[in-house]
């Protein structure tokens, strides 16, 4: 009976712990559909719960520290190779003859560019998240001067004398002239859209600066980037030349007779449906050339193929016979090799209406490339030796340079930069994110349309039941993890929702991503996306006066007449602090006669002033055409009482609000 | 007590009266008319040289009209950008090079096609460009338009806009508006955060690391950018139309326009112009100086010159002798009225300005352009 009974028990017990196991399973199966939309994804609590992991020990153990090779410059004499390590927050000093690291000298946040002068033995190194530039002294490897600059300081270039350093300010829009003798900026110019890259043509008269973003335009209008030219002698812009229908005007390079200048581009379909994706040409890439003759002829050519396409291109450099250039695909791991010749043949026979028809013909590129270059992961800046014989290729996302020949134009060696071997989930998910092969003929990758995981500034006509419905305004995707749901509309309660079948479907219209890649991609969203210090309108936390008077309007209760403004309606009911949404779903009075009926996600406003333009379909061109042109029934929160400095007053504290971070333990938002 | 005052000030504006237009008529009775150039050569006779001093004389007018190319008759406004004439019209933006008018309109990006203020920043080069419709930014070909709506300027109606470095200030129908270019931030001051009567202003400078602004109905307000504090110069006999007790202070409190050059502060109003050098106020008006007309529609002053642009014609002062330029509506031959010490000498001259209301003056070089109701005007300095 004893022996009966004990029997039971254990029995019992084993009942008790299977019916505990399999609710456990089967509450985990429902939260595992729940949050990937899929009935079938590995019951692998590591992939959401520790991968995903952005502080801690957990997360220090399961990450690494990488460097990420972005732009380099080689010495005058080619023994040194000087690599930015974007993520490394450091210039890497490279002997080019042992193919060593022979010295690392930190620098500021977030460095972007180099640049050394002619004797050898200063560098200047730009660093975007600190908006300021280091001056390196190369023999002794370390930091001697800090020069200020404009807002996201990127691509510097000497003025032709050597007098002045031109840095192109990327977050601000500008060009910072920066004396060299007193060391001070004695002016900014204003640039295109989120400007990047500069150079002077060889005679040095003009400095040429690219643009990504496409310049403010009307809604429903295709993207217009600019290509500004800034007058050497004068110091002032002369001419602003447009690219139409192109944007991410990443890097240019003149030939060294001068007689082009030669940009990468992407020529993005933006208002057609997303349908277009399984028919192609929906982003083609390539390249705009602005000849110097011919009275300033802007062409655009693609360097893709009929059936294959190889996205972002990112930097390009010309041979110094002027025969050929090289250009980086980020998104294909792919150098193109072009015959210039080829080109100016093509030039030479074409009126601007021809022309302006190659701009967007798959086929003509077999006219002028000579061959695809297999890289590593992500390559982004290129340098070429003194004497031309070696083309540096910074593959990004292997903490690698390659070396190629460019005249047999093959890989003849690779230097590794002793970034980790371990290759993180999150890192497999960031190769990912900036590879093109899972979108139909490698049309795209995540980054083009979400250049450094932020967002591109166009609206996309997703393809849904209707056809030119629902317009959607690209979102960033910075530090959104804690923000769910995603979409405009809210559907997917997840980015593993986000980015699954679904989003092969209706994006990408190929095969998706498998369980594993989903893992991965999904890990390097959450932990590796992080926003940039907003030093343009908050650096220090203390609000100016204007944003105080702005924070005391976003937390006011009763109108400027006394009413009390019902609490659905104020401003901190759906955008409270630390990531300022509520992350509900509302109506706001805001869809147009396009739209399905629909709630919308109430967007987070970290970083805000760096996503223009607003609203889900991108109506409003800035933060105050929110009220002065979209608000009438004051639906958006109550507004129409304020006058215009008070409305100002707003902006301005809306435009302060920085990560979220810095509101999570702020008692004063709590 | 306050009957007595009031009765003593009542005499005083009475006695003011009687002498001011006593002086009135004593100073254009003494006119001495004679001819001003030696014919074809365009220069001025020696006796006139001589009455003038180093204060220059314009003439060999040409007119310009839509005829000539102009897309408007009608001109607000004129600013020289070195070999360039701007000139805003109510039909857009004419700009003069190599010999032609070209325009530009809200087709080519412009806010509105009242162009009714201009400024060109010396750092940049941009063009900044008030319109009754907004302010837009000309920069190497591009246009860039702010507006009440899509940003924080104060109001579209921008009647007059000054670059100060980085630094760019309007005037506006809805308070004075600063924009700092490099922080993109917009500051708005009215009457409910600076010393003005109401929000309207309607001219403002940048001179002696202040700014200077022409409040309508509030007299100048001086904004020092330092201090970030403004103080309020009101005319010390409130809304009077006479200056009842000479220089105590700016001559009215509706002021239109203000410029500054060499230390001083020139202040246009509707009813006579104020100089300021930082410590002491001086009225002008057409009764007791060669000014042309108390109605003043614009001010510019450049180096020791001041030039005034009235209903009645152009005048020119430089601490000593005042030049003024009309058109004679009978002959419409020019008339020029040089004033001094030695008293009122008009002289003809074979051309003339275009109309007598004028807008605007700038000076390029051996040149002058003054906007007119009819038309834009160049005028050559003669030797």
């Amino acid at each position: 009976m004893k022996k009966n009974k004990k029997l039971f028990f254990i029995l019992g017990g084993l009942v008790i712990i299977s019916l505990l196991i399999i609710s456990v399973h089967k509450v985990s199966r429902l939260h595992v559909n729940y949050m990937t939309a899929v009935d079938d994804h590995p019951l692998n609590c590591i992939s959401c719960h520790v991968y995903t992991q952005k502080d801690g020990i957990v997360a220090k153990l399961i990450n690494e520290d990488y460097l990420s090779p972005f732009n380099m410059a080689v010495s005058p004499d080619g023994s040194k190779l000087y690599v930015i390590a974007q993520d490394g927050d450091a210039l890497l000093v490279v002997d080019t003859q042992t193919n060593k690291v022979t010295g690392k000298i930190a620098v500021g946040e977030r460095p972007h560019s180099v640049a050394i002068k002619s004797d050898g033995n200063t560098a200047f190194v730009s660093n975007q998240w600190a908006d300021n530039v280091y001056e390196i002294d190369l023999s002794l490897l370390k930091v001697v001067d800090t020069l200020k600059t404009g807002s996201g300081p990127a691509e510097l270039a000497f003025s032709p004398d050597k007098k002045f350093l031109y840095v192109v300010d990327s977050y601000s829009s500008e060009v910072s002239i920066i004396d060299l003798q007193t060391k001070t900026e004695i002016k900014r110019l204003v640039a295109g859209n989120n400007p990047v890259a500069a150079v002077f043509s060889p005679d040095g008269s003009q400095a040429y600066v690219t643009s990504r973003r496409t310049l403010p335009m009307p809604f429903e209008t295709p993207p217009i980037t600019e290509l500004t030219v800034i007058d050497a002698a004068t110091q002032m812009v002369k001419e602003r030349k447009m690219f139409d229908n192109a944007y991410l005007m990443e890097n240019v390079a003149f030939t060294p007779s001068g007689d082009m200048a030669i940009a990468t581009l992407i020529r993005p379909k933006n208002l057609i449906p997303s349908i277009q994706v399984e028919k192609g040409w929906m982003m083609t890439h390539g390249i705009g050339i602005i000849e110097q003759g011919n009275e300033g002829r802007v062409i655009q050519l693609l360097t893709d193929e009929p059936n294959a396409y190889y996205p972002d291109p990112f930097d390009i450099v010309i041979t110094p016979d002027g025969q050929k250039a090289f250009i980086s695909h980020s998104g294909a791991d792919v150098i193109t090799v072009i015959d210039l010749n080829a080109i100016r043949t093509l030039l030479a026979e074409s009126t601007q209406k021809k022309l302006d028809y190659y701009s967007n013909h798959l086929g003509i590129s077999s006219r002028y490339v000579l061959k695809r270059i297999p890289t590593g992961a992500n390559p982004k800046g290129l340098v070429l030796s003194p004497d031309g014989k070696n083309l540096y290729v910074a593959e990004r996302l292997e903490d690698r340079i390659a070396v190629i020949s460019t005249e047999n134009l093959e890989t003849i060696k690779t230097i590794n930069l002793n970034g980790p071997s371990r290759i993180t989930v999150a890192r497999k998910g960031r190769r990912l994110f900036n590879n093109a092969g899972h979108t139909f003929q490698y049309q795209y990758a995540c980054y083009t349309c979400h250049p450094d995981s932020h967002e591109d500034g166009l609206v996309y006509n997703m393809a849904g039941a209707d056809m030119g419905r629902n317009l959607a305004n690209t979102r960033s995707l910075r530090d959104i993890g804690d923000t769910p749901p995603y979409k405009w509309n809210g559907k997917n309660s997840s980015i593993y929702k986000q980015d699954g079948m679904r989003f092969s479907t209706v994006l990408t219209r190929t095969e998706a991503f498998d369980y594993d890649e989903l893992d991965a991609l999904v890990a390097y969203i959450v932990t590796g996306i992080k926003n940039p210090p907003n030093l343009r309108y908050n650096p220090s936390g203390h609000l100016t006066e204007a944003q105080k008077r702005g924070k005391k309007i976003y937390y006011r209760t009763h109108t400027n007449y006394g009413e009390e403004i019902p609490v659905y309606n104020q401003c901190a009911t759906c955008h409270p602090p630390p990531y300022f949404t509520n992350k509900q779903m509302t109506d706001v009075g805001t869809l147009s006669e396009t739209d399905d009926p629909m709630l919308l996600d109430v967007p987070h406003l970290n970083n805000i002033y760096e996503s223009p333009p607003y609203l889900h379909d991108g109506r409003a061109a800035t933060l105050e055409e929110l009220w002065t042109k979209f608000n009438n029934d004051d639906k958006h929160g109550v507004a129409n009482d304020m006058k215009k400095d008070e409305l100002n007053d707003l902006v301005e504290y809306l435009k302060s609000l920085r990560d979220a971070k810095y509101y999570k333990n702020d008692p004063e938002y709590h | 007590m306050k009957t007595t005052i009031q009765k003593f000030a009542a005499g005083a504006k009475i006695f003011s009266l009687i002498i001011l237009g006593g002086c009135f008529l004593g100073f254009t009775t003494d006119v001495n008319k004679s001819d001003l150039e030696v014919p074809a050569t365009k220069s001025i006779k020696t006796d006139i040289k001589k009455e003038l001093g180093v204060m220059p004389v314009y003439g060999n007018w040409k007119t310009f009209t839509k005829e000539d190319g102009l897309p408007a008759d009608k001109a607000f406004c004129v600013r020289i950008d070195g070999e360039r004439v701007l000139v805003g019209t109510n039909a857009g933006l004419a700009v003069y090079e190599n010999n032609e008018w070209k325009t530009y309109t809200v087709e080519d990006g412009l806010a509105h096609s009242g162009v009714i203020s201009i400024d060109v920043s010396e750092l940049t080069g941009d063009i900044w460009i008030g319109t009754l419709g907004g302010l837009t930014r000309w920069s190497a070909g591009r246009f860039y338009t702010f507006t009440q709506f899509n940003s924080g300027l104060p109001n579209d109606v921008i009647y007059s806009v000054v670059c100060d470095g980085k630094d760019v200030w309007v005037a506006t129908g809805g308070g004075a508006g600063h924009y700092d270019t490099y922080t993109e931030e917009w500051g708005i001051y009215t009457e409910r955060n600076a010393p003005m009567h109401e929000p309207w202003t309607y001219g403002v400078c940048a001179g002696g690391n202040k700014i200077w602004i022409a409040a309508w109905g509030g007299g100048v307000i001086e904004y020092n950018p330092k201090t970030k504090g403004f103080r309020d110069y009101t005319d010390p006999d409130g809304e009077m139309e006479i200056d009842l007790f000479p220089d105590d202070g700016v001559v009215h409190n509706i002021t239109t326009g203000v410029s500054y050059a060499d230390d001083i502060l020139w202040v246009g109003t509707y009813f006579g112009l104020s100089r300021y050098d930082g410590t002491h106020w001086k009225g002008y008006f057409d009764h007791d100086s060669g000014l042309i007309s108390n109605f003043i529609n614009f001010v510019k002053a450049d180096g020791s010159v001041v030039w005034l642009c009235t209903d009645l014609g152009l005048s020119s002062f430089d601490g000593d002798t005042w030049v003024s330029y009309q058109k004679d509506k009978n002959s419409k031959k020019g008339k020029i009225l040089i004033t001094n010490d030695s008293g009122l000498k008009e002289v003809d001259a074979p051309t003339s300005i275009s109309h007598n209301f004028v807008s605007g003056v700038d000076i390029q070089g051996d040149n002058i352009w003054l906007a007119t109701s009819k038309g834009v005007c160049r005028g050559e300095k003669l030797k």
